[in-house]
């Protein structure tokens, strides 16, 4: 026997040594060696891995059994036997081991299953290989006292094996495949419930019916197959997240064949019993019955897969760099603005002839509420009706550009919206929340540009940090909901016109940005480095450090936070990245005429119905200082800005593809700007004690200069709530135009719009007297016209000749509520 | 969910992305979840008694061994600071104070095995977040209330009373901003979102016309608003959605306030001997409108004792007393509420929920075995007795009631250890579970979603809860 001990140690230490030694050069997660580099001999060893691993289990196990049974006399008749499982089950236990490596270099195998799993095993066989050394030691040298010690350490390598050995399991077999069938297990019962009711049928299936069946097929596939089979890992050679891979299918060829169902091979494997080694998927759940059916039926119907043109994916991906292309030759001296040199264009294509332009009063009442939020008063409308020049128009727009204040105080709550930025809110009670509204004015009254507007945000001060540090809520908290993935999804959100909020959580099934693309983007946010969870549930991958475009620049990932964000600024405002500019010249596009050149304006992915316009647009945009007062005013002062404004009947249409403009899209007039109306023509409706923000110090209220506290600077509350200012917990970048019944019922019996009407109705008592005056006044300040006979005839009804308060309260009412003072048009 | 041709016709004209991406700005039905399995309904309304701030399984609906105080008594020793007493139902224990409850338990179901979420750091609006949205917070799009996405789906039951309402609670109260943080419709839009009544004694000034008008004026400002409207050349606007939504909600506004239903709102149209019983404070009376609303076709009612940080059931001192005087105020209610509704024969389709965020311990603070932060103080042994009562969070066991509905009646679901750590033991029931277990109630698929910002927003989360069939009849 003593020389068999002896060459067991000799080449189980050797052996342990080279396996250390290239674990420590390998590292534990960079396993992904792919297989086709990989001399065939090593990837058929290490599929015995699984077959190797029993032998150290049952050794061990009935060894430590043995020596436990025969605890009182250690040299019992059966010590030669216990002797050889001891040395066979440490040398199996290096063995498996060394196969266990071989094999993980053939499979990605991530997670915490597989590092547990691994490092046990690794233990397991050094451990197994001292107790071979203890026990080689005792039985040579007689260290009787070596006994316990030998003991103890056996035992522990059965526990290790153990662990190990459930780990493994739970690799093979699915995590939950023990759990799964207790009955208070989650997936005792399956819930997920597929039906082919919306799309099932004998006709032939609409273009519609396609895409909603293959985003149901998409989804089946993302949540049972993309583990192995997508850009992440490809097994078997198969990639079902793209339509060409998928449908050219694997290692052993086609797996779909449209129509053919049964001689699908993907049919086959998903329907095997579950013990056949070709079952899939191999790991975990099978599908459900009604995921099979679907994608049966889809295969049955020629499994279509319906792409828009050109794009592999399926995604429609936005160019990043900018382009300039070439103004169009004005076709007539009418088009002196290049914006209306596009459209022109489009209206060509399209055979859309241009209308009259609107005319003074619709134009004023429009650039008013549009640029500085307010409407223009009876003098101002006198004054620009009677302006003789020429160019009256782009010298008003000039004008209302100029007045700084009231122009940040109407943007002010754009830009509140976009950046979450609020006076009150969820955070603040923690100090989990920062306000910047201080540095969001001043930026805005001095009209700073936008490229530094951004910077700013991205690398902030202590007076604009807000926007990046996001929400934090006290305790736990979803690992896609981090500060750090907050400003990542928020950052690309408002400045990218991207949705990142996918692929924090997972690889996005709506676009090509993946897990990692969105934590590497994340982590330029984070002091330290993020690790990457998938789902929540930690992968034990750390995240690297990237923009979401490389071409951008590459983010130093060793530097610190600040020096990080520093660089991002930087390289994200580049004129280089035609993206950023595009975005904010569709939002201002979408501003200004109802709908952006691309909708939603949150996915820029998407076509614009003039990519040259925007293109165009966006580089003006970037050769003009980034001066968004620039970028309003070429707009505004265009013919198209200008059009009679048009209407839908139905809000989804809208973003429709298919829409086609042909002048501004009318929008309700928001909650800011009707309170501040209803300040300027009755009294104001905040009284100046309850502003949060005061940029001029002690404000006044004076009807002649219009300074009242703009509703910007207040608190939201009931009524603005009601007239659609949204609770800024999460970026919001458009106000529903959409009347409710809530809100009706807010400006039927609501307690603040019925005082304000009362209390106005007093003041405007003392100064119209007599009911024509007064009517002619409303007319005037609300609508900007003078009543016509019946409409005059009806209020005079009304009124009475001398009229009491709750009457012209009742008038104010009822004319503050007619559409054509509620709807910007 | 309603696929309907418009969308269809809409779809076949836009890219994938734009598609799923359109949403953003007005969400629609989801791609994804379908109509299958028709559920039948077993209820058309719910009541939803909300427990603010905690509500102490031990001291309420599952009751331990009781210790009476004792200057110098071991706080690990106190389970119970209230007599356990019998209900109607046989074996089940109430603590002393809710006797009116126990005795119509043979109408509904006890759950004794809620386990709230584990947030780490307890904080009651958070847990309230989650209790009504069943997301957590934070969320990077703004998730619907569960009466929002009821609202939602099944529309108001009467078209005159709004589909969600909420009876009891102030924003003006601590914690004021993360309460409307889920008093919120979020995606769902606006006209999904709760109508609140603060206080329900003056519940009627929010259906009426305002404050100090007639019914004659209002009739005339009315008139004199059509008049105008019709006045302006016809179809300017067209039939801009805008014009039309407005028109209409005006109109359905008007009707609110002129309805005889409106009249549901005006507890003092009630008898004064049934005022009375009700009338244990604003949480009772806030019973009494949601029984009149219910019979007048209410869709959600959400009646709260209403939270404010160390308030109403919110025991960080004082447990003991201060709830000898929170079952007061809900115990008459709530059990007159359910004969009321069984009286009128609404019960059979009104589903009535009394739960709250979490429950509360003398020890342990959050979840047996996790260490929470600031952990309300408790000595070791008591002195005072102030110190008498459940002052810790505890979300590892809590009751639940159900009422009506489709509910199984005299059945208790689920235990909690008769032994300190008292969590759950048997039947863990999630908030996913509940929700969607008043979902099915209703009618509404489990796998009810919108597509919101480009991918699929469920009920609840990943749409992978499980309604549980058990507790329905």
């Amino acid at each position: 026997m003593e020389r068999p001990f002896k060459s067991t140690v000799f080449y189980n230490t050797l052996a342990l040594s080279f396996f250390v030694l290239t674990n420590l050069a390998y590292g534990s997660d960079d396993a992904a060696l792919s297989t086709d580099t990989t001399f065939w001999l090593w990837n058929f060893m290490g599929r015995l891995h699984p077959l190797m691993v029993h032998l150290p289990i049952s050794f061990l196990l009935l060894a430590a059994l043995l020596e436990l049974l025969t605890r009182k006399n250690f040299e019992s008749s059966l010590r030669p036997g216990i002797n050889t499982l001891v040395f066979v089950g440490a040398t199996s236990a290096v063995v498996a081991a060394l196969l266990g490596w071989q094999l993980s270099n053939q499979e990605d195998n991530i997670g915490d299953s597989f590092t547990v799993h691994q490092w046990t095993g690794n233990i397991t066989a050094i451990v197994g290989s001292i107790t071979a050394i203890l026990l080689y030691r005792i039985q040579k040298n007689k260290q009787v006292r070596l006994v316990k010690s030998y003991r103890l350490i056996l035992f522990l390598s059965t526990l290790g094996v153990s662990v190990a050995g459930h780990y493994g399991a739970s690799l093979t077999h699915g995590e939950d495949y023990l759990t799964s069938t207790l009955p208070w297990s989650n997936d005792y019962v399956k819930a997920n419930n597929f039906n082919l009711t919306s799309v099932r049928g004998d006709s032939a299936l609409s273009l519609a019916q396609q895409q909603e069946l293959i985003i149901q097929v998409k989804g089946i596939f993302a949540h049972n197959c993309y583990k192995c089979h997508s850009s992440q890992k490809v097994k078997g050679e198969l990639r079902l997240d793209q339509k060409h891979m998928a449908l050219k299918g694997g290692e052993d060829g086609l797996i779909i064949i449209p129509g053919k169902p049964e001689e699908s091979e993907i049919m086959r494997r998903l329907t095997l019993p579950r013990n056949d080694e070709e079952s899939m998927p191999p790991k975990g759940k099978t599908l459900q019955k009604q995921e099979i059916e679907l994608l049966s039926y889809w295969i049955a119907r020629g499994a279509p897969w319906p792409d828009s043109a050109g794009q592999t994916t399926g995604f429609r991906i936005a160019k990043l760099e900018p382009r300039n292309p070439p103004l169009p030759a004005a076709s007539s001296s009418a088009f002196t603005n290049p914006v209306d040199l596009w459209v022109n264009e489009y209206f060509i294509q399209n055979k859309i002839t241009w209308p009259e332009v609107v005319n003074d009063r619709i134009f004023l009442r429009r650039i008013y509420l549009d640029i500085i939020g307010i409407l223009p008063t009876p003098e101002e409308q006198e004054k620009f009706v009677s302006d003789q020049r020429t160019d009256k128009r782009s010298l008003w727009i000039k004008d209302l550009l100029n007045r700084n204040d009231d122009y940040a105080m109407h943007w002010l709550s754009f830009w509140n919206d976009a950046l979450r930025n609020d006076y009150t809110g969820t955070g603040y009670i923690t100090n989990g929340r920062f306000n910047i509204t201080d540095w969001l004015y001043k930026s805005l009254q001095t009209n700073k540009p936008y490229n530094q507007f951004v910077k700013e945000l991205i690398s902030p001060t202590k007076e604009s940090k807000g926007f990046i540090e996001g929400i934090r809520w006290r305790g736990v908290v979803n690992s896609s909901q981090t500060t750090q993935m907050q400003a990542a999804q928020n950052v690309s959100q408002v400045f990218l016109g991207l949705n990142l909020k996918c692929a924090s959580c997972h690889n996005s099934f709506i676009s090509d940005w993946k897990l990692e693309d969105a934590y590497a983007f994340a982590n330029i946010f984070s002091d330290s480095t993020l690790e990457i969870n998938r789902c929540d549930k930690p992968t034990g991958k750390m995240a690297s450090t990237k923009i979401l475009w490389e071409e951008l620049g590459n983010i130093d990932s060793k530097a610190n936070r600040t020096e990080k964000l520093k660089q991002l600024s930087e390289f994200l405002t580049k004129p280089e990245n035609g993206r950023l500019y595009r975005t904010m010249v569709n939002r201002m596009w979408a501003q200004l005429l109802g709908r952006g050149l691309v909708e939603p304006v949150d996915a820029m992915d998407n076509e614009p119905w003039s990519q040259d316009l925007l293109d165009w647009t966006a580089t003006y945009f970037t050769e003009h200082h980034y001066d968004l007062k620039e970028l309003i005013y070429l707009i505004t002062t265009s013919k198209t800005y200008q059009l009679p404004s048009t209407g839908v009947s139905d809000a989804n249409n809208i973003g429709s593809a298919d829409f086609k403009f042909a002048g501004r899209l009318r929008k309700r007039i928001s909650a800011e700007q009707f309170s501040d109306a209803l300040s300027g023509i009755l009294i104001p409706v905040f009284p100046d004690s309850i502003i949060k923000y005061n940029p001029f110090g002690k404000l006044k209220f004076d009807q002649s200069n219009q300074l009242f506290a703009r509703a910007s600077l207040v608190a939201n509350d009931q009524f603005l709530t009601a007239l659609g200012r949204p609770n800024r917990e999460t970026v919001s970048t458009g106000r529903d135009s959409q009347a409710n019944l809530l809100q009706a019922l807010e400006l039927t019996n609501g307690e603040k719009f019925n005082r304000v009407l009362t209390k106005g109705a007093g003041y405007w008592k003392e100064k119209y007297p007599e009911s024509d005056g007064l009517v002619n006044a409303l007319f005037s300040k609300a609508l900007g016209r003078e009543p016509d006979k019946k409409e005059l005839e009806v209020a005079r009804q009304m009124l009475g000749d001398t009229p009491d308060v709750d009457a012209i309260a009742d008038l104010f009412w009822s004319v503050l509520l007619l559409p054509e003072f509620q709807i910007v048009y | 969910m309603n696929t309907n041709w418009d969308r269809r016709e809409f779809l076949k004209k836009t890219s994938l992305a734009t598609v799923a991406a359109l949403a953003a700005a007005s969400p629609m039905a989801g791609l994804i979840s379908c109509d299958s399995k028709k559920i039948t309904s077993t209820a058309d309304t719910v009541i939803l008694l909300w427990m603010a701030g905690g509500m102490a399984h031990t001291e309420t609906f599952d009751p331990k061994k009781f210790t009476p105080f004792e200057k110098g008594m071991e706080s690990n020793s106190v389970l119970s600071t209230f007599k356990a007493v019998p209900t109607i139902l046989d074996g089940i224990n109430f603590s002393e104070g809710l006797d009116s409850i126990g005795n119509v338990m043979n109408r509904g179901t006890l759950i004794r095995s809620y386990v709230a979420a584990d947030l780490g750091h307890i904080l009651h609006s958070r847990h309230q977040y989650h209790w009504h949205t069943c997301y957590e917070p934070p969320q990077s799009v703004s998730a619907p209330h569960l009466g929002a996405w009821i609202a939602k789906e099944l529309g108001p039951l009467n078209p005159v009373i709004p589909a969600f309402i909420d009876i009891g609670q102030r924003f003006t109260v601590g914690e004021g901003e993360e309460l409307k943080a889920f008093h919120t419709a979020g995606f769902l839009g606006n006209e999904y979102g709760p109508f609140m009544i603060p206080d329900p004694s003056s519940g009627l000034e929010s259906v009426r016309p305002p404050v100090g008008m007639s019914v004659k004026r209002f009739e005339s400002r009315n008139k004199l608003y059509h008049d105008l409207i019709s006045q302006r050349p016809h179809g300017e606007f067209g039939s801009d959605y805008q014009k039309e939504s407005l028109k209409r909600s005006m109109e359905q506004a008007y009707i609110l306030l002129n309805s005889p239903e409106a009249k549901a709102f005006d507890l003092s149209q009630e008898p004064k001997e049934i005022y009375d019983k009700y009338n244990t404070g604003r949480f009772g009376l806030g019973c009494l409108m949601a029984r009149r609303l219910t019979e007048q076709g209410a869709r959600f009612i959400s009646v709260t004792t209403e939270y404010e940080p160390f308030k109403g059931w919110d025991t960080h001192e004082n447990g003991n007393t201060r709830l000898k005087d929170m079952k007061k105020q809900i115990d008459g209610p709530i059990a007159q509420l359910i004969l009321d509704l069984e009286r009128t024969g609404k019960l059979d389709r009104t589903l009535v929920i009394l739960a709250s965020e979490f429950s509360r311990d003398m020890m342990v603070e959050g979840r047996p075995g996790l260490k929470v932060l600031e952990q309300v103080d408790q000595p070791n042994v008591i002195q005072e007795m102030k110190h008498y009562g459940m002052h810790r969070h505890f979300t590892d066991g809590c009751s639940v009631l159900m009422f009506g509905g489709g509910v199984k009646k005299g059945n208790v679901y689920g235990k909690t250890a008769d032994e300190r750590p008292c969590k759950t033991i048997e039947k863990p029931i999630k908030i996913d579970q509940i929700h969607q277990t008043i979902y099915h109630a209703l009618g509404i698929d489990p796998e009810t979603n919108y597509i919101i910002e480009e991918r699929p927003f469920y009920t609840t989360p990943d749409g992978k809860g499980k309604a549980e069939l058990e507790l329905l009849g």
